[in-house]
């Protein structure tokens, strides 16, 4: 249940470290697990723990950047056709550029299967696991 | 780790000692082996479904004789009508007709459970039932198995649910799984509480101070311990039969 203003955690390597949602692409009042939406870097990965000029060198997104994301894991319970329902402990996404392609090059952390239905398989198939 | 002290200290868990004792009585093979809730390879197509439970076919009682009722005439000489008929009452419809959502649930779930094992699983009145607490395996026909502590049972007719928690990759996943679903294809009981938990529903193991974090080492355990009692020639090699035995069950 993304919508605007919802802190989203990323968990690929492009960068980002918590992203802010700006919009939700397509008529929806609430983004879930495969959901696009536009996203607004809110913090660094690694502006904390190493040098700002260091991280930002490997970092393919800054903050303030506006990209567009997926989502890959809510706190809001999905059901699935068959009955049984997923939900995960925090809200997560992956960036993408405007074509669809991940930035990062791999996904730190378990993602919802149902992003296999929503056509992002290349996301899922950069995850460790799937739920 | 469990197995281990039981075995050493056999009067020092008493409760698991009785259950052993349960499981030791002539009993059906399948059912000695664990309780397993595994779906028999049958067809769906090939067995119909038990037909459902004419409410109709219950014999029609016959409208109740009337019996004539006379009054005493007050005043013989005016002739006034002193005899009517008195019905008696109806039996009421709701004690010869089964109640329909309860028996169109016991024949779904007589459908979907031939043998009665999952409802066995999960029923109040088995002391071996699995229970709050426990940490389960739910193998599904897609995807991997996947294992977690139950929060809670949600008993609803056919459309009964379990919730498992587990923690991946150091988020916590929970799935809920309806245990009649086709879907699913064996539940087990990898792991039991120790105590009863004193709880229906342990929402508080979300919490990060009682979280039991992730169950794969129970679950590995559990796999091995499997592997010996199941194979004896192959218990020696270690992951290489844990691998298997976790693929090919039957």
């Amino acid at each position: 249940m993304i919508q605007l203003k919802t802190m989203l955690n990323c968990i690929d390597n492009s960068g980002a470290a918590v992203v802010e949602c700006a919009l939700i692409v397509g008529q929806k009042r609430h983004a879930t697990i495969g959901d696009r939406f536009v996203a607004i870097v809110q913090k660094q990965r690694g502006a904390s723990d190493a040098g700002m000029g260091a991280a930002s060198a490997a970092n393919k997104v800054k903050r303030g950047d506006i990209r567009h994301a997926i989502v890959v894991r809510t706190k809001k319970k999905v059901q699935r056709p068959d009955g049984s329902v997923v939900r995960f402990d925090d809200n997560a996404c992956v960036l993408i550029n405007k074509s669809g392609d991940p930035i990062g090059t791999r996904v730190n952390g378990v993602v919802g299967a149902e992003l296999r239905r929503r056509k992002w398989s290349k996301i899922l198939s950069m995850a460790p696991t799937h739920a | 780790m469990l197995t281990h002290t039981t075995a050493r200290r056999p009067l020092g868990a008493w409760k698991s000692v009785l259950r052993h004792a349960r499981q030791q009585r002539p009993t059906p093979v399948s059912l000695l082996r664990t309780m397993t809730t595994q779906t028999t390879p049958d067809t769906p197509s090939a067995v119909e479904p038990p037909p459902p439970p004419m409410p109709a076919a219950t014999p029609k009682p016959s409208p109740p004789k009337p019996y004539l009722h006379s009054l005493k005439p007050q005043r013989p000489n005016t002739p006034t009508r002193s005899t009517f008929a008195v019905y008696p009452r109806v039996p009421s419809s709701r004690a010869l007709t089964p109640a329909p959502l309860e028996s169109y649930h016991a024949q779904q779930v007589r459908r979907l459970d031939r043998k009665g094992l999952r409802t066995r699983l999960f029923s109040k009145a088995n002391p071996d039932a699995a229970k709050p607490g426990d940490v389960l395996q739910v193998t599904t026909k897609r995807g991997e198995p996947f294992a977690g502590v139950c929060l809670s049972i949600r008993r609803a007719g056919v459309d009964t649910a379990i919730l498992l928690r587990n923690t991946m990759t150091k988020i916590g996943v929970e799935m809920w799984y309806k245990i009649y679903s086709p879907n699913i294809l064996g539940i087990e009981i990898v792991w039991r509480r120790p105590k009863r938990a004193r709880r229906a529903r342990l929402m508080y193991m979300r919490q990060p101070k009682h979280d039991m974090g992730n169950v794969d080492h129970l679950v590995s355990e559990w796999r091995r311990t499997r592997n010996v009692f199941s194979s004896k020639g192959k218990a020696g090699k270690g992951k290489d039969a844990s691998a298997t035995g976790a693929k090919g069950r039957r």
